[in-house]
Order: C-alpha cells, then structure tokens, then sequence
C-alpha cells in the first residue's frame, strides 16, 4: 500500500491523504492510479510547480522511474522560489 | 575630485529634457547645501543599461570616490525606478545602490510596495543624494519638486511610529497619496544590516543601506501625489491586460504566491535536506514550520502598487492591541529560515514575533538573522565566551534572548553593537580571525537566504559570483529544484539556450544557466519588475524578455529586442564589476564559505554532497569564459573599452 499526500490545489475531496492499495512499483506507474482516481490529475501534474517527495525526501530528476515500495508515502510538494 | 566637481561635469553632459514618453528625471541632490539639481539620463546609457539597477550604476560607476569610505558624505545614494515601474502590472519595484557599509563592495538592493512607483508619477526616475545635512532632514517630494525639511521630531522613531506620524502629519493615506522611503534607529546608529524601510514591511535591505542613509543625516524622502495613467509611446493598456492575465494564470501564481506567499519554499527546502540549520551545521529541521502552520495567523495578503499577485501575507498573532508586535505583515520565506533553523528555533509564533519586530527596527532579516547565528555558533565553540557578550548566553533556539539582541543592535548597546557590525566583526577587533572560517559570506555580505547550496550546484555558483555578495536574487537558477523541468532535456535546453544537466549535482554546463539568469534578473531590475513574477525564477511561464521588449516599445518608443535586452543584462553585470574591481574585488572573491568545500551535507537523499574546489573552479572558468570576463572576472579590454566608451560619452545618444 501506498499513502499519497495531496496539496490543497489537487484535492478531489475534503482529505489530503489517500491511499493506493494497487500494486505499482514505481510513480509512473502511480500517476496511472491516481489518474483513474483523479482524472486530469495527470495533465495538472504536468506543471513545474509541483515535485514528489518519497518518505520525506524530495526527488529532483528521473521521478517518473523512481521505484516505489510497499509502505511508501508519497508527497506531492508545490514548490515556489523566495526572497 | 570632490563629489560636487563630479556631478558638476556629469550634470553639464547629461541631457536637459525627457528623451522619451514617460522618461523620469534624474534629480541630484546636495543634502549639506539642500540645493537640487535636474538633468535625464541619456539615451545611450537607458540603450546600454536601461533604468533602475541599471542606470544606478552608471551613476555610480561616474561619482565613486573608492579612496572615501561607504559611509562618506560625498558617497552617493541613488535610488533609481525601472524603465516600466508603476506602468506595468507587477513592475513596482527600484533599486538603492551605492558602496555597500556592510560589504566592502557595490551595494545594490531592490524593494517595492508603494515608493518607487510613487518616484516614477512624480517625473523622477533617479534620485542622486550626497552630502551630510547639518541636522536630521526629510525630503517631501510633491509634484516633481524637492523640499527639504528638518526631521528632528522624526529622530529615533522606528518604522511602524514613524510610519503613523508622518501619515497623521501630512494628511494623506498610504497606499492611496503618500508614500515614504525612510529609516529607523538602526539607520541613524549606521548599524551595518539596518534597511531603508519602504512600507510597513518592504525594504532596500541588503548591504547596509540604512547605515549609508543614516550617515547623511537623512531620515526620510516622503513622497505625495495622486496616482494617474501615463502619456506613452502608444497604447500599452491592452497589453498591460495581457500581462496581468499571464501573472494570475501561471500555476505557482495561483497555487502558491496567492495563498502563502514564499513560506511555501520551507517545506521542499527542509524535504531536499538544504535548510540551513545553526548557522549551516545542520541542513534539516523540524515541520512545524511548514507554510501550514502559519495559516492560523495569516488573516489575509497585500501587495505592491498595482500587482494583481498580492503575495505579501499579512500575520496576526493576537488582538491585544496594546502589543505592537502582534500583527504585522510577512514573514517572507527568507526571514522564516533565517529566525527559524537557521537560529534553531521551532515555534512558528517566535518567528513571526521576530519578524514584525525587525520590520519595526528596520533590520534586513537576511544579514541580521545570519549576524546572530554566526555569533551563537562561535559561542558554541568557544571562540567567544560570556566575556565577549557581555554577560549574554548565545544559546539556540532562545527567541526571548533573539528578541533583546534585536533591540540591542538597533541601539548599538552591548553585545549588540558586535552584531550590529555584521560581517565586518573580525574586521573591527570583535571576534577572532579564526571566526572567519565559520562566517556564512561571500565579497563580505551574509547570504541572503537558508538555502544550504551543497547539493544544488547552479545555486552554489550563482552565490559566488552574484556582484553584491552572497545573494540568490541576483541569479540563482531556481528551476534546479523543479523536477519536472529536469526531466523534460530538451525544454530545458530551450529554457537556457543550450544543454544544461540534469542531474543537480552535477557541475556540467550549470555556468550557461547562470549566465542567462543574471542577465534576465538584471533586466528584470532596470524596468522594475518583480523577481517573483519574472520569467524562471519561479516558473517558465512568467513574463520575460519577450513581454519587457514589447511593453518597453508601447510605452516608451524605444525599440529592444529581446536579444538587445538579454545584452542589456549582460552589461550591467559588466558595469558592476568594473565598480567591485575598483573597490578591490578579483576572483578570489567569487567563492564560497570554506564550510562548504570542507563540510558534507550529513543527512538525506543528498548525504555528503559539498563542493569540490577543482570541480567549482572549473566552473567559474567556463562562466568567466561565456560572461565574456576575463580570468580575474573583470569585462575582457574590447567590452570593457565599450562600456567605459558609453559611460564616459554620457551626452551622445
């Protein structure tokens, strides 16, 4: 099972947090869930702002192919630059 | 020469008549002898460097004296407008420039809310002081023309008192007829990381401005007037329309600076393994100060003249409204890190607390933050003991002891009078030279922001060689951090005109990146524009050179294409530096703090990345090489000759 958090900007419904009891093991083949769950979530993903981060680690490159486990929790993470 | 000498000669050179629709003038003023003269800035200076950053430069590169010191009376301040500020949807920002007191070298630092906006409906486009009033002054600027005040009532007020009285004496309103350039007790004290406050909260911070004001006995430039449309070149509303569209379409507009504001980069900063902790011992800390968390107390955002963005959060800790320190407007990514990890403290409200209290004193967050933490990480070690604090225990993460030195730097009393010389404290006999080796600075001015750059190595450069210091406005290549964007190769070779890695540590082609980025950022400056809200700082999508050319041409006449505009940017980074080589800066001083050569990151997904001597040696070669610098980093003699060519021939068009 996986747990995905969801920033306010993609929630379908009231919670954050959802959980993929599918079987994928990397997040290209999560978004593929997700969509089915969310659809257009995949087009709305296809935006800068946005990265994943796996059990607390934000991924920078190759996220499609990033391998996935049992138990994950994935983050999606808006990101913006400061001053 | 005596600065006088000097704009005498630069005054009879520079045009006596707006060269353009809505061309502001360039007023100099003589705050001993409070004599005002007006002059334009020629046309072949706005070709070569436009206005705002850029044409302050000019400006200063013409009147610095380097055998002065920064605090010396015939060392200009200028304050400069963009070429678009107050025109253009988002463009409400300007520039104040001079010797920075703080570093050593240029100082340049950029604010918006309300004044430069203001400077650009009064017909000014550059204000040129010099000189030390007798007493203290203030400046009210009203319909173009200059009166000089005594501010002797106005004399040790900070900024939300001052900001209250001047509003109650002068019978205007904020945000609607008056706007104020002003400093605090920390300007009058000449503490070397006091702001010239600009707003409530909105600053020219970096580099001790408040200190050079306050060194010519100037309290305030109050600005009145009505805001109005501008006659231009053409038409320019539809496409001010266009632009305002672009800025409330783009994802990280909507998603992020509209609903938080910057805080938001805490959270991927912290999961990246690249907050700065303990003055940058650490590099994670704790979620509870996730954007999230400062939603309880966020009761709603402002923002600048005319920008439809409104990314300023406003705070509200309490109602008690006996607490001057309960309400106020930010905090801004940049204060969070710097008053939370980086001082190890994890309440969100200290936080917040701090923050409204540096905008009270007008203390930059970014320098004043990073001066507290290098002391309490020297405490740590022992380099310096309750003998050199006079008593006071330095201990992380205490934010009651943070707020006191707050106070005490403002007055210069005690130890605060060693944080108030920021990073000159070895320089003046505070700390010993061992000290250095932990100050978190570059050409002597603290990093402006929490970001540990070990990991992304584009970052890592652009703090080395951004012209005014350690700062990541000037050039960082933020789309680093945007997965999304790393992934896509050939969308990022578009971004940046050519391949740029990937990977983002690695070191190949991140100078190309760089490159283009200070030159966009530079132009950014000299019209006025937002960084926020500028092309790839924080999203691809945002307007750039392609709406900037087009928006200069409505509304001033003036044709640049948007490779004249990214040459633009490249020559005032050439400009800049031929002023830091007067003022003693090589290539030597386009480095890192030694802990980040010495130190890896010692958490996370990144875990023991720092940065390799050769490796960034290399780098800066081939940014040198692309930037057109020589190998001390100065304009190579053709383009330098160029520049000095248009400087010097400030009359010709």
């Amino acid at each position: 099972m996986i747990t995905v958090r969801l920033p306010s900007a993609l929630r379908s419904g009231p919670s954050d947090t959802l959980t993929v009891s599918e079987r994928v093991s990397s997040i290209a083949e999560l978004v593929d869930i997700l969509e089915l769950r969310i659809p257009g979530l995949r087009v709305q993903l296809d935006d800068s702002v946005f990265n994943f981060a796996v059990n607390d680690e934000l991924l920078l490159h190759h996220v499609a192919e990033h391998s996935l486990n049992d138990g994950d929790i994935v983050e999606i993470v808006p990101t913006i630059s400061g001053g | 020469m005596a600065v006088r000498e000097r704009v005498e000669r630069l005054v009879a050179e520079l045009p006596r008549e707006a060269q353009f629709p809505t061309h502001g003038a360039t007023l100099f003023i003589d705050l001993e002898r409070c004599e005002v003269r007006r002059a334009y800035t020629p046309l072949g200076v706005i070709r070569a460097f436009l206005a705002g950053r850029g044409a302050n430069m000019f400006y200063l590169y013409r009147l610095l004296d380097e055998t002065l010191g920064p605090l010396h009376p015939d060392v200009p301040l200028i304050f400069g407008s963009g070429v678009l500020t107050g025109i253009v949807p988002s463009a409400a920002r300007g520039n104040a420039t001079s010797w920075s007191p703080e570093s050593g070298v240029i100082m340049d630092c950029n604010a918006g809310d309300y004044f430069p906006s203001f400077m650009k409906m009064n017909g000014i486009d550059h204000l040129v002081l010099y000189g030390r009033a007798a007493t203290w002054t203030m400046l009210r600027v009203k319909e173009g023309r200059v009166d000089f005040l005594d501010a002797g009532r106005y004399a040790g007020l900070d900024n939300i008192d001052l900001r209250d009285r001047v509003a109650a004496d002068f019978g205007g309103m904020w945000t609607r007829d008056l706007a104020m350039a002003n400093i605090t007790r920390a300007g009058e004290n000449q503490v070397l990381t006091s702001a010239i406050m600009a707003g409530p909260k909105a600053c020219y911070a970096r580099g001790g401005p408040g200190a050079k004001m306050g060194s010519l006995h100037l309290k305030a430039i109050v600005i009145q007037g009505q805001t109005h449309d501008f006659d231009t070149a053409q038409p320019y509303k539809a496409y001010n329309r266009a632009i305002a569209q672009q800025l409330l379409d783009t994802s990280v507009v909507k998603h992020a600076l509209r609903t938080m504001g910057t805080p938001f980069l805490y959270k991927p900063s912290r999961l990246l393994g690249a907050m700065g902790t303990r003055n940058n011992q650490q590099t994670t800390w704790t979620d509870r100060l996730d954007a999230d968390h400062i939603t309880p107390y966020r009761p709603g955002m402002a923002g600048c003249f005319r920008c439809p963005v409104n990314c300023r959060p406003l705070n509200r800790l309490n109602d008690n409204p006996m607490d001057k320190y309960g309400a106020g407007d930010g905090p801004e990514y940049v204060t969070l890190g710097k008053f939370g990890p980086n001082l190890g403290i994890d309440r969100v409200e200290a936080v917040i607390r701090l923050n409204n209290i540096c905008n009270d004193l007008g203390l930059d967050t970014a320098s004043t933050g990073s001066a507290v933490a290098w002391a309490m990480e020297l405490y740590q070690r022992g380099i310096i003991t309750r003998h050199d604090t006079a008593g006071v225990d330095l201990a992380w993460g205490d934010a009651d002891q943070i707020e006191r030195l707050l106070f005490m730097m403002s007055g210069r009393e005690g130890f605060g009078n060693v944080l108030a010389d920021s990073t000159r404290a070895v320089e003046r006999g505070h700390y010993p030279p061992e000290a250095l080796r932990y100050r978190m600075a570059v050409k002597g001015l603290m990093q402006s922001d929490p970001h540990d750059a070990r990991i992304l190595k584009a970052f890592a450069l652009g703090l080395a060689v951004a012209t005014r210091g350690m700062d990541h406005l000037r050039n960082r290549v933020t789309l680093e951090i945007n997965a999304r964007i790393n992934d896509d190769a050939a969308f990022k070779e578009r971004l940046y005109g050519g391949p740029v890695s990937a990977a983002p540590t690695s070191y190949v082609d991140k100078e190309r990146a760089v490159r283009v980025c200070e030159n966009l950022y530079a132009v950014g400056d000299s019209v006025g524009m937002c960084r926020f809200t500028t092309k790839l700082f924080n999203s691809p999508s945002l307007p750039g050179l392609e709406q900037f050319s087009t928006q200069i041409a409505k509304v001033t006449g003036l044709a640049f294409d948007e490779g004249n505009l990214d040459r633009v940017g490249l020559n005032i980074m050439g400009l800049e530096r031929m002023i830091n080589a007067r003022l003693g800066v090589g290539r030597e001083h386009d480095t890192l703090p030694d802990r980040w050569f010495e130190e890896p990151i010692t958490v996370g997904a990144y875990k023991g990345e720092h940065i390799d001597r050769a490796e960034f040696g290399a780098m800066l070669s081939r940014f040198y090489r692309i930037s057109s610098l020589t190998d001390d980093g100065v304009p190579i003699d053709t383009w330098r000759r160029e520049l000095e060519a248009i400087i010097a021939g400030a009359g010709g068009a």
